[in-house]
């Protein structure tokens, strides 16, 4: 099969927020920087799709210019997430977080970033936005790039990265990228599950691809369900529309039997629970609840309605995110007469973010030599739970993998001939063509999709994790080799491109089950039903997951503490994060 | 459950293989508030997986504007054009197909 090739000094793989500020970051440092998108350029991935907001102590906020709580300290958000994470996040990258983040929203500003307003400790903008300044930026500065271009696998010698073997969708055609260094940031894996918020594009690849490579992951347990996101009519399903306007204005959630799902819970913890970023765990994990508990509505959610909240508060809030009931293209008027109406919509959970990842060094570096990781494909900053904002997460981050891959690339002379090993990639890639019959790829995701969401979600149990881990071996075993795809054009083939990104998607959510099955307790957004308390003497450590012998191997490691101390003792689950809530410094906001 | 089925006509054309375009028609299943990338979803993993249309990194939630096409020859969002009867999609321009509902970029 015929390929392009290319040779760059830096290779970023990814076309979100992370990507984009990596490439920066080294293209400013003179290496040549070539960036691989999978969507098209600054519309793809997670970064588009946020709301969202930019967030750091306010006190610098306020020295910026902008305002926020000048009683605010970097020092109070560190211990702030800490807290939020259920003390299993790295210090060290919180630290690198606060401290980073004036300059990168600095910089931001400096390129023509525009906000609609700041509070507290965060600058509200929108993601389409960011990545609008952020390609500008990255143009201007010579980053070469791509789109429509899908990372396939990572080419290593000597636990040293070379470069990658990637495919050109709309042509179907391969590509042979050589790369003295290589930036991770792929962001997460909500193509693993249905429905979801992110997306069609983000099913792993990189996270997949760097744990084949020899990569460790870690806290892959650890996945954030946004709650009140639409699930009916379809059109709407996947939105956030509602998560916005509740946080906002507030409302009333009711189960199937028109219940108030909140009133069986303690007042302060369903008050910080629903009007703090906090809402996405505790409300995910109430509403999942009364779901397993036999009172979910139709589709398998709670109904969300304005409840007391007069129309005009509404009105107030949803000109300002939704002007003329338009998120977007996202015609929303229906929706406007049902609040009018208090009419419920029905709503619940949807996957969002991986605290888990690719494991990063203070300098961004995987296990793997010259390959560097941003943003949401790493772990580690979050702990157990983010409340923060990912957007800062992948400019602060982005800006570093980036800087130190430029280094890294500087002082390596030429590239090395891989093409025996991507040719291998090539055939392997290939192979799904030779079955005459066999499993349908589309069938197969859809139903690993919803299993992921039903079994993965924010509460779990033994029977189930086991029951999902047999299910995904089958089909690693019986599925993978056997799937057959109908049509042998390479030009745009769907069943090509899910039965190139269904392995990866399987490692991952084996990587996710098995960590959660193993970790005997509940914190942050992994909750067992068969192990309901927090327990900090026994599991305030992170889960590591690697390949031994081709097998997924899951450990621990010691968290990485810098100046707060760990707790200790077991409490139950609500308990415990009633206890974190308190310990929120005094600045208010979302965050 | 609504046992409402709506036909759905597709241009279908694989320029590698095919001399000239044709259209498919497909059932599907219809659910009240769906689109027609609903729709697509639906033939795609039911009925014929041969079928191309921009979604291997669409949002479907109207933002990144990919899946722009033509609904009963009106040109829109795919994944924002509410569905409630037969319908027939093509492609936003014939000149420039890859594969049925996916095409080049313009050069603007």
């Amino acid at each position: 099969m015929a390929y392009d090739s290319l040779e760059t000094d830096v290779l970023v793989i990814g076309g979100g927020g992370a990507g984009f500020r990596a490439a920066i970051a080294a293209r400013e440092k003179d290496a040549d920087v070539l960036l691989m998108s999978k969507g098209p350029l600054a519309r793809c991935g997670a970064s588009p799709m946020a709301g969202a907001d930019f967030t750091l102590d306010g006190h610098s906020l306020n020295k910026l210019g902008l305002t926020g709580d000048p009683n605010d300290s970097m020092e109070k958000v560190f211990n702030d997430i800490v807290t939020q994470g259920f003390y299993l996040n790295n210090q060290k990258m919180i630290d690198h977080y606060v401290h980073r983040a004036p300059e990168l929203l600095k910089d931001m500003l400096d390129w023509g970033l525009d906000y609609y307003f700041s509070d507290q400790r965060a600058v509200f903008t929108s993601g389409i936005h960011i990545m609008d300044v952020l390609l500008k930026k990255a143009r201007s500065a010579g980053v070469k790039m791509l789109e429509d271009v899908m990372l396939l696998d990572l080419a290593v010698q000597d636990n040293t990265v070379k470069g990658v073997l990637a495919l050109d969708i709309k042509s179907g055609k391969f590509m042979h990228l050589r790369a003295k260094s290589i930036v991770m940031a792929t962001g997460g894996w909500h193509k693993a599950f249905w429905p979801n918020t992110g997306m069609r594009d983000l099913s792993g690849d990189g996270v997949a691809a760097a744990y084949r490579a020899g990569a460790s992951l870690g806290n892959m347990e650890f996945i954030t369900f946004c709650c009140n996101v639409f699930y009916h009519p379809p059109i709407w399903r996947g939105s956030l529309a509602p998560y916005i306007l509740s946080l906002l204005c507030g409302g009333l959630l009711t189960n199937s039997q028109g219940q108030d799902i909140l009133k069986p819970y303690d007042e302060y913890t369903v008050k910080i629970g629903t009007t703090s970023e906090w809402n996405k765990t505790f409300l995910s994990y109430l509403t999942v609840r009364e779901a397993k508990e036999g009172r979910g509505c139709a589709h398998g959610g709670v109904h969300y309605s304005r409840g007391d909240v007069p129309m005009s508060t509404i009105n107030m809030f949803a000109g300002m995110m939704f002007p003329n009931w338009k998120y977007k293209a996202l015609d929303l008027t229906g929706w406007g007469k049902m609040l009018e109406n208090n009419e419920p919509a029905e709503v619940g959970p949807a996957v969002e973010y991986f605290e888990g990842g690719i494991l990063v060094n203070p300098q961004f570096e995987t296990d793997i030599q010259g390959l560097f990781a941003a943003g949401e494909c790493t772990t580690g900053l979050f702990g157990a739970n983010r409340v923060f904002s990912a957007i800062t997460e992948m400019l602060v981050q982005g800006l570093d993998a980036g800087q130190n891959a430029a280094d890294y690339a500087m002082k390596i002379k030429g590239h090395n001939n891989m093409s025996n090993r991507l040719m291998d990639f090539e055939r392997k890639a290939e192979s799904h063509f030779a079955n005459k019959t066999g499993i349908n790829p589309a069938q197969i995701r859809r139903e690993v999709q919803e299993k992921a969401h039903k079994y993965l979600g924010p509460i779990r149990n033994a029977r189930e994790l086991t029951d999902f881990i047999v299910f995904l071996e089958s089909i690693k075993n019986n599925g993978i080799g056997n799937l057959h795809i109908s049509s042998n054009s390479r030009a745009y083939n769907k069943e090509w491109i899910d039965a190139l990104e269904l392995p990866g998607i399987i490692h991952l959510l084996e990587a996710a089950a098995r960590c959660a099955l193993a970790r005997t307790e509940s914190r942050g957004t992994h909750f067992r039903e068969d192990f309901p308390a927090t327990d900090n003497d026994r599991w305030l450590k992170e889960s590591v997951v690697s390949s031994a012998g081709g097998k997924l191997h899951v450990a621990t490691r010691p968290v990485t503490v810098l100046s707060t101390p760990l707790p200790s003792g077991s409490m139950p689950y609500l308990e415990m994060m009633k206890k974190l809530m308190e310990t929120h410094s005094d600045t208010g906001g979302h965050h | 459950m609504t046992e409402k089925t709506i036909k759905v006509k597709i241009f279908r054309y694989d320029p590698s293989v095919d001399t000239e375009p044709l259209f498919k028609e497909y059932s599907v299943p219809f659910e009240q508030g769906m689109s027609a990338m609903n729709a697509l979803d639906y033939i795609y993993q039911n009925l014929d997986s041969t079928i191309a249309y921009y979604d291997h990194a669409g949002c479907c939630l109207g933002i990144c504007g990919r899946c722009t096409g033509k609904v009963n020859g009106k040109s829109g969002l795919l994944c924002q054009a509410l569905v409630e009867d037969d319908v027939v999609l093509e492609p936003i321009n014939m000149s420039r197909v890859i594969k049925d509902l996916v095409v080049t970029r313009s050069e603007s």
